[in-house]
């Protein structure tokens, strides 16, 4: 494998907050590479170290085989960045965004027409380049600014929670264009908050208050979960999940519409211990039955191994 | 509990806030109490029209004691101060031109021999004139100086001059120095900025933040409100005021003639039309930018048309017909009559009325905006 | 180190985002021309049509002739004769006079007798500044005047004959003063505020982080901002050295191209100043507050603009030494009036260097130190 991206035991102090904790990890080259977690977890601290906007208190990081410490204005050149925030500039028109950026990463001559019309194209903005990029809808917003991140077709692209705001059928077209460029051949670092997005990723870590908790591809973190999962459709959902949080054998129990879902201890037998505990409380259920853990079951579970708390 | 006691009430819990909110954030507190201290030290120190110690630069042809002695009459009473001497006159040109000198002097070769047989020598004083009130004032000091040392001289110790002699004497001031007529003025120039950006920058904060909108779906009347926000500001322009006034009498040794409480009616009048133009300013604005820009644009011709700093009396008529309607101006002329000359209220009555008609004519404009804006 | 590519990407950025802002334009554009004509109509210290009140008890030839001596030079109007020397004090507490003059019954004998002549001035010392230039006035036409009388009689040569003239502004006009120091202290002001915005804004709105995640270099992201300002300054300059000529009838006698050459100066020193607040403050609202105070008060009051720092205290006077419009100043002051060149104004020049390369590299530190969220 060709490595795009190693970390090792990377570190950011702010005063006596901790924000990164000696994260490691490689990124293969051509691959999305997703992190995880809650806001604060320290997700967008790391993108930021590693795109050079932020200085790593201590550990290393070599993005495209350059030291980000040493060379962060080289990396710069290899990379693309886009924020979770819309920042490109609102009182310039989509055309004039374009000709900035392509200045500013040195994209001139014939490559500059071609690539200001790809962007166009994949942006669907093409016949609105007089248009100010603040009058867009969010979605155009969004792939303009991916298309000015890649403007210089860099090996590297990191996201930092890029699709925030955004709704989810602009979400799903959004993430065919990731798809779409990792198959090309660029590397994606992409960070978000939405858990079913890390589907989409070749390989995930899982961050919670700076440190790295969980590391693999997703049908690989999920099997980290060894606690079943059961769900049932109870008669009075809001008292039942009293009744098991009272159980020993039950380490969660939570509402998810009129289903009730409960995580059990592994050695726990749930056919036995969930009905008992309902019907101790005189509460009617039925269609008990183990489910998949969805990654936030697994999240919650990793965090709880751990003794922590989630932060949000 | 009665209707008025409820008002009393929601007024109370407005005015703790915003006293708070002053009082809290420091950065707000150095504006209040440390920054009209610094400005008055900077206008008290900086803006000084005196003219004395006046770089002069000496060709001295002669080089007698006659010749000394002059010089010695020139630096006696402070006014001049000798930089620099040489026996050529291109020199001298040379110290003007680079700004190292505002005065030349140049003593012809016979000076003390002619003046002696009373033959009238001629000393050629150059002036420059870039800075045309230091040039007027150490242009006539030079010319007083220099034949007074004549006349003395040629005349001998014994005999009186011959010729008009003027016998001046300069009233409420006999220094003439310029300090005691502008540090008064200061405390136009702060409690006016003060009153203005505090106000002017509290409402449309709100605005910005959308506490604006939570204070008024509270059962506050505007009126509540506007009382809520000025109180406060007024209050703390009164601070500035005895803050400053310390200062001005007891560091700057300005004199105080008049009476407090007359100096306390005039600044509250004047705070009400501060204020009101402050208020006004923020029902326009959306944006603090945009208060601070419009405050600044006040601010600048207040000051300018306010003969702090810069005399009415020399305006062109249309600018002197402007300064009519400035409340700083009128304020600015019962601080420093109350303070060098002791005026009272009734000797004053023009100012008086005039703050009074502005004051209250400002803030009932504000006060049917405000209504309008936030209702 | 610097890529041109890029450095006009920047600046071309800058422009059109300056083009559509109104507000900008107003600021960049019609505000120094409105504050050159408002300051430069509205402040005079040419004291002309001095209120005077004359007590005349002599009431002969002599007396007439002096009062009439005051009235036509043009500095004194006559505006009341008292009947009683005790009014004086009226007049002046009244604020109807400036100044009273009283002449004795004995005045027009003692003058004919060539006896010194006493002649009393009361002055409202209040306004200090006007007092002294009236008292000048008054001892100049007094002096000329008992010449005048005595040599009509027994002839005497005065003791010393002053030969005094007027260098670079013989009239001693104080708009000749006071345009060329407009420049400099709007300019200030002007230059700042117009900066103040320009980093902070791309902080409020997010658009630092994207700027900063491309391979633009500080310095690049600074100077492509500088450029459209500089080019907006000049003209303002240039549109005020013209009023100063032709609204003003102030006389420019210099270099003009050594005059831009220190604009160019003064200018990068000014805009870098407010582009370092900018960077610092990150907030629109700060910066344009602290640059205001950063840049009026010091520009109006530690100048030279209109007070001499000569007689400031030693503080103050040394803190003038960082004003750079202290420095601008004595250069407009020198091309206009004076129209002297480098060998006179080669250590203001220097001075702005020192200002100009301060301003830029202030700016670009900060703006480096100061990329983390």
């Amino acid at each position: 494998m060709t490595v795009a991206v190693e970390v090792r035991d990377l570190t950011r102090r702010f005063g006596t907050f901790t924000a990164v904790d000696a994260v490691s990890f490689t990124v293969e080259r051509g691959s999305i590479f997703g992190f995880l977690g809650p806001n604060g977890a320290g997700k967008t601290t790391t993108i930021k170290m590693l795109s050079g906007l932020l200085r790593p208190t201590a550990g290393r990081a070599l993005v495209a085989g350059l030291d980000v410490a040493a060379e962060p204005s080289r990396v710069r050149e290899r990379i693309g960045y886009m924020s979770q925030r819309f920042s490109l500039y609102a009182d310039l028109a989509v055309e004039e965004n374009i000709r900035l950026f392509a200045g500013l990463y040195g994209v001139a001559g014939p490559r500059f027409a071609a690539r200001r019309d790809w962007v166009l194209t994949m942006a669907g903005l093409t016949g609105r380049e007089a248009e100010y990029a603040g009058d867009l809808p969010l979605g155009f917003k969004q792939r303009l600014a991916l298309g000015c991140a890649v403007l210089h077709e860099p090996p590297l692209l990191f996201l930092d929670e890029p699709t925030s705001g955004v709704d989810p059928v602009a979400r799903r077209a959004f993430w065919d264009l990731i798809d779409g460029l990792a198959q090309a051949g660029t590397t994606v670092l992409v960070s978000t908050h939405y858990l079913e997005e890390a589907e989409f990723c070749h390989r995930l870590i899982l961050m919670n208050r700076g440190r790295l908790i969980a590391e693999g591809d997703p049908p690989g973190v999920r099997r980290l979960m060894r606690e079943p999962i059961w769900a049932f459709l109870p008669d009075d959902a809001p008292r039942a999940v009293e009744a098991l949080r009272r159980e020993p054998a039950v380490l969660e129990a939570a509402m998810f519409g009129r289903a009730v879902h409960a995580v059990l201890k592994p050695e726990a037998d749930a056919e036995r211990a969930v009905p008992a505990a309902l019907g101790a409380a005189g509460i009617g259920f039925r269609d008990l039955a183990r489910i998949e853990p969805s990654l936030e079951d697994v999240f919650v579970a990793l965090v709880r191994r751990e003794g922590g708390a989630v932060v949000d | 509990m009665t209707d008025r006691s409820r008002r009393w009430g929601r007024v109370g819990a407005l005015l703790r806030k915003e006293w708070r909110q002053l009082f809290r954030d420091p950065k707000t507190k150095r504006i209040i109490f440390v920054s009209p201290i610094i400005q008055l030290l900077l206008f008290g120190y900086a803006v000084n029209t005196d003219v004395h110690r006046v770089a002069t630069w000496v060709v001295d042809h002669e080089g007698s004691a006659t010749s000394r002695a002059l010089q010695d009459a020139l630096t006696a009473g402070g006014y001049f101060r000798i930089v620099g001497r040489s026996d050529r006159p291109a020199d001298l040109a040379r110290a003007l031109d680079r700004g190292d000198a505002v005065i030349g002097i140049e003593i012809p070769p016979a000076f003390g021999g002619d003046l002696a047989a009373g033959r009238s020598p001629a000393v050629q004083v150059l002036v420059d004139g870039t800075n045309s009130n230091t040039g007027t004032v150490a242009q006539g000091y030079v010319t007083r100086i220099v034949q007074r040392f004549g006349t003395e001289r040629a005349a001998g110790p014994n005999r009186p001059a011959a010729g008009v002699d003027l016998v001046a004497r300069a009233w409420y001031n006999p220094g003439l120095t310029s300090l005691v007529y502008n540090v008064p003025a200061v405390l136009g120039a702060l409690v006016f900025m003060m009153s203005l950006l505090l106000i002017g920058l509290a409402v449309v904060r709100e605005r910005e933040l959308g506490t604006l909108e939570q204070l008024l779906v509270s059962p506050l009347t505007p009126g509540e409100l506007m009382l809520g926000k000025t109180l406060p500001v007024a209050a703390v322009a009164l601070i500035d005021l005895v803050l400053v006034a310390t200062v001005a009498i007891l560091w700057f040794e300005v004199p105080f003639r008049g009476s407090p409480v007359a100096l306390v009616l005039a600044t509250l009048l004047f705070a009400l039309a501060a204020l009101g133009m402050g208020l006004l300013i923020s029902t326009v604005s959306r944006t603090q930018q945009e208060a601070f820009m419009a405050m600044f644009l006040l601010i600048l011709p207040a000051l300018i048309l306010s003969g702090f700093m810069y005399p009415i009396h020399t305006m062109p008529e249309a600018f002197q017909a402007l300064t009519l309607v400035n409340p700083v101006r009128w304020y600015i002329e019962i601080v420093r009559a109350l303070f060098l000359k002791g005026a009272t209220v009734a000797e004053l009555w023009r100012p008086y009325l005039a703050l009074t008609l502005m004051g209250i004519g400002v803030f009932a404009v504000a006060t049917w905006r405000f209504r309008r804006a936030v209702g | 180190m610097l890529d041109p590519i890029r450095l006009a990407a920047m600046a071309r950025k800058e422009w059109i985002q300056l083009r559509r802002d109104a507000r900008s334009m107003a600021l960049a554009f019609v505000l120094p021309l409105l504050l050159l004509l408002f300051f430069g109509y509205a402040i005079t210290w040419d004291v002309r049509d001095i209120r005077l009140a004359v007590h005349d008890a002599d009431g002969g030839a002599d007396a007439r002739d002096l009062i009439q001596a005051f009235e036509s030079s043009g500095y004194f109007r006559v505006v009341s004769r008292l009947d009683r020397s005790a009014d004086a004090d009226r007049e002046l507490e009244a604020g109807r006079a400036l100044a009273v003059m009283a002449i004795p019954p004995d005045f027009g004998e003692r003058l004919r007798a060539g006896e010194p002549a006493p002649v009393q001035l009361l002055l409202d010392g209040s306004d200090a500044n006007t007092a002294t230039i009236a008292l000048g006035y008054a001892d100049a036409i007094a002096s000329r005047f008992g010449q005048q009388v005595v040599l009509r009689g027994v002839r005497i040569d005065p003791p010393v004959e002053v030969a005094s003239r007027v260098w670079y502004n013989p009239e001693l006009r104080s708009r000749n003063m006071i345009v060329p120091g407009l420049v400099a202290v709007i300019m200030s002001i002007i230059a700042a505020m117009l900066t103040a915005l320009t980093i902070a804004r791309e902080w409020e709105r997010g658009t630092m982080e994207q700027l900063a995640a491309t391979p633009v270099h500080r310095l690049e992201v600074v100077l492509g901002k500088l450029v459209p300002y500089l080019g907006i300054g000049f003209v303002d300059v240039a549109v005020a050295v013209a009023a100063g000529v032709f609204i003003f009838d102030v006389p420019l006698r210099g270099n003009l191209l050594l005059l831009a050459a220190m604009t160019l100066l003064f200018l990068i020193g000014a805009l870098g100043l407010g582009m370092f607040i900018s960077a610092a403050m990150r907030s629109q609202v700060l910066a344009t507050q602290v640059a205001m105070i950063a840049t009026y008060l010091p520009a109006l009051l530690l100048s030279g603009f209109l007070f001499d720092i000569a007689s400031m205290p030693v503080v103050l006077k040394a803190a003038t030494a960082i004003v750079p419009a202290r420095y601008y100043i004595t250069v407009t002051r020198g091309i206009f009036l004076k129209g002297v060149g480098v060998e006179a104004l080669w250590a203001q020049g220097l001075a702005m260097i020192v200002f100009a390369a301060a301003g830029l590299g202030l700016a670009a530190a900060t703006f480096r130190k100061r990329i983390a969220p």
